[in-house]
């Protein structure tokens, strides 16, 4: 099972950060790669177990299904239900957690997959690199570094 | 029952910081209200179930025992035995994560505990700014963590 791990600092209140991150049909307002998304059969976001059906700029189309949210706890987890990258059994978490010395968040975005292990290297450089990174570095702009 | 929860970023790698923090016995070394520290029967301070025994600057005397201990987790928790400051049921958890943006660290210090009624906010604030945030602050300047060039 491969594992990818990226974490960070966003210079705004968690609260500020989650009210972005838990729209899960959010992901073509903060993630540079996704071009449009939607929620299939018209159901509310946050409603756990929906699914996001959502393309990116390269024309790949993925979906993928909300299995948790919590506002309590600031994370949200989902699966990949469909996908061209060559692995199954993928799941991802994003969470916050606030840091109270400066009123900061800490950001984690992990997922763990299955996948032949000549492809796994470049997989965990791609998702951590081209998806969770430059994700967060979109929020870390919005809320001023 | 109060909790309270401090959490800070650290500049330097996690290992590092977690060297510092997993010496259970440590305290004494870079805690500003902690004068003297020792653990108790000889055993090592890693040892699960380990009492330090410790005495703070105003001379109180207090013992804490080691509840878990986790390397790969880079977590601990520990409980109050003995203290003159009424804090009941105390137990605390340390945990570090690693920042990966910029190779830092993620602290977070939390505590629950009950104490004799009315006093709760007083003692959350002793604990959460007395002991967690006063540490935080002597350790971000221990100079084992400095970065290396800066």
């Amino acid at each position: 099972m491969a594992r990818v791990y990226v974490s960070s600092v966003i210079n705004a209140p968690a609260a500020k950060v989650w009210a972005r991150i838990r729209d899960f049909n959010g992901l073509p307002n903060w993630v540079p790669p996704v071009a449009e998304s939607r929620i299939e059969n018209g159901e509310p976001a946050d409603k756990v177990g929906c699914v996001r059906a959502f393309s990116l700029r390269n024309g790949d189309r993925l979906r993928e299904q909300l299995l948790g949210l919590s506002d309590f706890d600031m994370f949200c987890t989902y699966s990949i239900l469909d996908s061209p990258m060559p692995l199954t059994s993928y799941v991802a978490t994003v969470r916050l957690t606030p840091i109270t010395d400066q009123e900061r968040t800490f950001i984690e975005w992990s997922a763990e997959f299955d996948c032949t292990p000549d492809k796994e290297q470049e997989l965990i450089d791609g998702i951590g690199t081209n998806v969770f990174m430059s994700g967060i570095d979109t929020l870390k702009r919005a809320f001023g570094g | 029952m109060p909790r309270v929860i401090r959490s800070t970023i650290i500049d330097a790698p996690v290992d590092r910081l977690w060297a510092v923090l997993r010496d259970f016995n440590g305290h004494d070394k870079y805690h500003p209200i902690v004068a003297e520290s020792a653990i108790e029967r000889g055993y090592a301070a890693d040892k699960v179930s380990c009492v330090r025994r410790f005495t703070l600057q105003d001379g109180s005397e207090l013992r804490e025992q080691l509840l878990s201990l986790s390397d790969l987790e880079m977590s601990m928790s520990y409980c109050l035995l003995e203290t003159p400051i009424p804090l009941f049921n105390y137990v605390a958890h340390v945990r570090l994560l690693p920042v990966t943006d910029g190779n830092r660290s993620f602290w977070q210090w939390e505590g629950r505990f009950t104490t004799p009624a009315g006093r709760e906010q007083e003692l959350a604030d002793v604990v959460g700014n007395d002991v967690y945030a006063a540490g935080m602050e002597a350790v971000r300047s221990l100079p084992e963590l400095q970065m290396e060039g800066a």
